[in-house]
């Protein structure tokens, strides 16, 4: 078992975020965890990448908790919505940067560059970039100390067409690699075309766990979405 | 037009509400009541000066008799000679040292360390309100008024712009810096790196504490002032840097936004500014400022300076401010560690 997730808890003032919550995951799996918004499932994304502290509940990545935040940094990548790069500087200072953290050799960016398409725009600011490239260097980043495990919150939010099939063409590369990955999303064909396992959250409770295919037969994807 | 106007200026205010900037408007305005209030001594409650004689001092004696009958008004403390009695004055033991006139043996001249204080003018209002009560001439029992150290106008005024250069940087720019690294999630970026959350902490501080360094060092050499000790001031410097970066990066882990941190940093800057750099001209402001960080960096920068200071004078004062910036760095760590709104 690459990850297991057992009764992990945050709760909001509002009432809302994540009630607890337990489920597992094998290594080379790619899970959908889809749902409303208010759901949840930014929540269950950031408390795995050690962005929110947990009220309950523990989480093991290859055997390592929460709590040892320095050791799981190597085993978990997370891309946010919006990118966390310096923006006002290039893209391969902030590859520098997070490679010198990481202690990572030199050659490593330069084959995150070479992988990520972005030898063209390594001079470049991030601020200067567009939002599909923004994007491309945050999976370059999170991908530089090559986690086994990648987490993406909402990575095709706000990209147009071609932008929003780089991704997935990214993401299914990244699959390929062996890498263990779940993703937040809304659309159904993302879902479809990626997934091999979905996790449905609803008001803060997972609801649905299961194959793409069981859950668009299910009555529930009709019942919260259609 | 006229609608679009009003609903974008609505807008702006809520804003200015939002981000704290609307606490500036009102805090500036009670801030400067309260300062010129404290500064303003209408009650004339003028507390005791401490002067000092010289006990193998020819004095006139009219001037002695006078000034040990007005106890209420001087507390008298008669030293060797004026060794110890400009020692007295650098340990602040003393308000002003009286010693006889070269040029005129019937008057005094009044030392004291800084010209520009209210109690050089309590001990000059004093002594003129004697010598008029005792012989009536409109005359002056004091010859002449000495600073302890000959310093021009430029460099009385140094310390005033070196505790403001390092409130500017610790109030102002480092609680935005840490500010912002929250507000665009860069923090939590590099929390997903092996870096510990004291590593970063220390440095933004040794970032925080270097700007300083450079700031004071450049108006230095724009201004060819000597820094008298240099070990001292260099010490001084750095605790005062440590002390305040630290309660800076604190400031910034309060806020949620850059505008926040701002309007937050601001409304710390200026109480922790003037209290201390007026505390020589209002009595009321010299017993309040004592309690402040700034004052007992100020004090310190001030001695050293201006009257020959050494760090070893400072101890106390020292260890003050080591131990309001390790609170401040320990809270600091503390609201890191729990992710506070970030």
């Amino acid at each position: 078992m690459l990850i297991e997730v057992e009764g992990l808890t945050k709760v909001y003032r509002e009432e809302r975020g994540l009630l607890p919550t337990s489920f597992t995951a094998e290594r080379g799996e790619l899970i959908a965890v889809i749902g409303h918004n208010g759901a949840g499932k930014s929540t269950l994304m950031k408390m795995l990448a050690g962005w929110l502290l947990p009220d309950n509940g523990e989480v093991l990545v290859d055997g390592i908790t929460l709590k040892d935040r320095t050791a799981l940094v190597r085993k978990v990548g997370f891309v946010p919505e919006t990118p966390s790069l310096f923006d006002f500087f290039s893209v391969e200072y902030n590859f520098r940067l997070f490679a010198r953290l990481f202690r990572i050799p030199r050659v490593r960016i330069e084959e995150t560059l070479r992988d990520f398409d972005l030898l063209p725009y390594r001079h470049n600011k991030i601020r200067v970039l567009s939002k599909g490239l923004k994007q491309r260097a945050s999976i370059g980043r999170s991908l530089l100390a090559d986690p086994p495990v990648l987490l993406f919150d909402e990575p095709t939010s706000g990209l147009d067409f071609d932008m929003t099939n780089e991704i997935y063409r990214l993401l299914r590369s990244t699959h390929a690699s062996g890498k263990t990955i779940l993703f937040t999303s809304h659309r159904p064909e993302e879902i479809r075309s990626l997934a091999t396992r979905v996790l449905l959250l609803h008001q803060g409770r997972l609801v649905f766990d299961g194959p793409p295919r069981d859950y668009f037969r299910s009555t529930i994807h009709g019942d919260l979405y259609v | 037009m006229i609608r679009n106007i009003i609903t974008l200026t609505l807008n702006d205010l809520a804003i200015a509400c939002k981000n704290k900037t609307v606490y500036l408007v009102l805090f500036i305005p009670l801030f400067v009541f309260v300062s010129l209030n404290l500064v303003d001594q209408k009650d004339g409650a003028v507390k005791q000066v401490r002067l000092g004689l010289i006990g193998q001092e020819h004095y006139s004696p009219v001037i002695i008799e006078s000034i040990e009958a007005a106890d209420a008004v001087f507390a008298v403390s008669w030293l060797a000679d004026e060794t110890e009695g400009r020692a007295w004055l650098k340990e602040k033991k003393i308000d002003g040292l009286l010693l006889r006139s070269e040029q005129d043996p019937q008057r005094v001249e009044l030392l004291v360390p800084t010209r520009a204080s209210f109690q050089t003018l309590a001990i000059v209002e004093g002594l003129s309100a004697m010598q008029l009560a005792s012989d009536g001439e409109s005359g002056n029992w004091i010859s002449a008024i000495k600073p302890l150290q000959n310093v021009a106008v430029q460099k009385q005024a140094l310390p005033t712009w070196v505790l403001m250069l390092v409130l500017l940087v610790s109030c102002i720019i480092i609680p935005g810096q840490v500010a912002e690294e929250k507000e665009k999630k860069l923090l939590l970026g590099l929390l997903q790196t092996p870096m510990r959350e004291s590593e970063w902490l220390l440095a933004k501080l040794a970032s925080g504490m270097i700007l300083i360094y450079l700031a004071v060092l450049f108006l230095h050499l724009l201004g060819s002032y000597d820094p008298g000790n240099l070990l001292s001031y260099g010490a001084f410097i750095g605790v005062g840097s440590f002390c305040f970066c630290s309660f800076g990066i604190l400031l910034g882990f309060l806020c949620r936004s850059q505008a926040s941190a701002r309007t937050l940093g601001i409304i710390f800057y200026l109480p922790l500014l003037l209290p201390s750099a007026l505390a020589d001209v209002s009595q009321k402001l010299n017993r309040v400022a004592p309690f402040l960080p700034s004052y007992q960096f100020y004090g310190p920068v001030n001695a050293i300076l201006l009257e020959g200071g050494s760090v070893e004078n400072f101890s106390p004062e020292l260890a003050y401010l080591l131990f309001v910036g390790i609170a401040a760095l320990s809270a600091a760590y503390r609201l890191m560690k729990e992710r506070w709104l970030m």
